[in-house]
C-alpha cells in the first residue's frame, strides 16, 4: 500500500494543555517532470493537503507542494479542550482521500 | 590495404585547433556570465517570491526561529523546525508560516495553516532541497504583519566528498 500513518500523541491530556501531534506518514511523494521512457513525463503524485480537525473544528492544515520530502514527517501542536476525535485527513494529486483518526481523553 | 592503427596526424573539421582553444577561453570570460542572466530570467528572485506571499509587504526579521542544519549530506528529507515567538491568542496569533527554497524547481515547499487553538506557533516538518541554497520561512500574524526568517544550508549530495 502506497499510504500509511502512523500518528504520535497522547492518549490522556489535562484541560488547557498544549499538545503535541506527530504524524509519519509513508508516501513517495513523487514530484514527477522525469521522463516515463515513452515520450511523456510522469505527472506529479503527492499528497498536497494534510488537515486535522479536533472534534468537527478545524486545527491546523498543511499545505505540501513538491518540497516535502518523501514519507513527509509533520509535528504540530494544539490546546486540549474537550475529550474527541482528532480526525486527519490526506489528499492527493488525483482526488484520493486518506483518513485517520485518534482519540484524545481530556481529564 | 589496411587500416592504420592510429589516425594520421593532421587536422580535422571536427578537432579543435590551438587557436580555436585560445580564443574560445577568450570568449568563455565573457560566456560566463551568461547562464547567471538565463537563471535570473526563470527563477524569481527570492524578493519576488516574499513580496508575492506578503502581497508587497516587506516583512520583519526576527521572532523566528528555523532550526535546520547548516551542512546536510543529502537534500532528499531535511528535518526543519520552525518555532514563532507569539502569544497565539484570538487577537494576536499566527495566521500561516510559508517555506520557500529559491534555488528549488519549484520554490514553494509546503504552508502550514495555524490559529489560536493551536496554542504555540511550533511546526516541523521534513523538507526537499534541490542544492545548497537560503532556507526562507515567513510568517503571517493576525494583526497584519509578516515575520520572515532564514538559513544558509549546504547540501554535499556525496557522502564520500573527503575522499577519506
Amino acid at each position: 500500500m502506497a499510504f500509511n500513518a502512523r500518528i504520535s500523541m497522547p492518549a490522556e491530556a489535562r484541560a488547557g494543555e498544549i499538545i503535541e501531534i506527530r504524524v509519519l506518514t509513508r508516501h513517495p511523494m513523487d514530484r514527477g517532470g522525469q521522463s516515463d521512457g515513452k515520450g511523456g513525463t510522469v505527472p506529479r503524485k503527492i499528497l498536497n493537503r494534510l488537515t486535522a480537525t479536533y472534534s468537527g473544528e478545524p486545527i491546523f492544515r498543511l499545505d505540501m507542494y513538491t518540497g516535502v520530502s518523501a514519507n513527509p514527517f509533520v509535528s504540530f501542536t494544539t490546546r486540549a479542550l474537550e475529550t474527541g476525535d482528532i480526525i486527519f485527513e490526506w489528499r492527493e494529486d488525483g482526488g484520493a482521500v486518506f483518513t485517520r483518526t485518534a482519540r484524545l481523553t481530556v481529564t | 590495404m589496411s587500416l592504420p592503427i592510429s589516425p594520421p596526424s593532421r587536422h580535422s573539421e571536427s578537432a579543435p585547433s590551438r587557436r580555436d582553444i585560445v580564443v574560445g577561453a577568450a570568449a568563455g570570460i565573457g560566456l560566463a556570465a551568461l547562464p547567471n542572466a538565463v537563471m535570473a530570467a526563470t527563477q524569481p528572485a527570492l524578493s519576488e517570491l516574499i513580496a508575492r506571499l506578503t502581497d508587497g509587504a516587506v516583512p520583519e526579521r526576527g521572532r523566528i526561529t528555523l532550526e535546520i542544519p547548516a551542512l546536510v549530506e543529502n537534500g532528499n528529507s531535511v528535518d526543519t523546525r520552525i518555532v514563532v515567538e507569539s502569544p497565539m491568542t484570538e487577537a494576536d496569533h499566527v495566521r500561516w508560516i510559508h517555506l520557500i527554497a529559491e534555488k528549488n524547481p519549484f520554490p514553494d515547499m509546503a504552508r502550514f495553516h495555524l490559529g489560536p487553538r493551536s496554542g504555540r506557533a511550533e511546526v516541523a516538518t521534513t523538507l526537499r532541497l534541490a542544492t545548497s541554497q537560503k532556507v526562507t520561512v515567513v510568517a503571517a500574524l493576525s494583526t497584519g504583519g509578516y515575520l520572515t526568517s532564514d538559513a544558509d544550508v549546504v547540501v554535499t549530495l556525496s557522502a564520500c566528498i573527503d575522499g577519506g
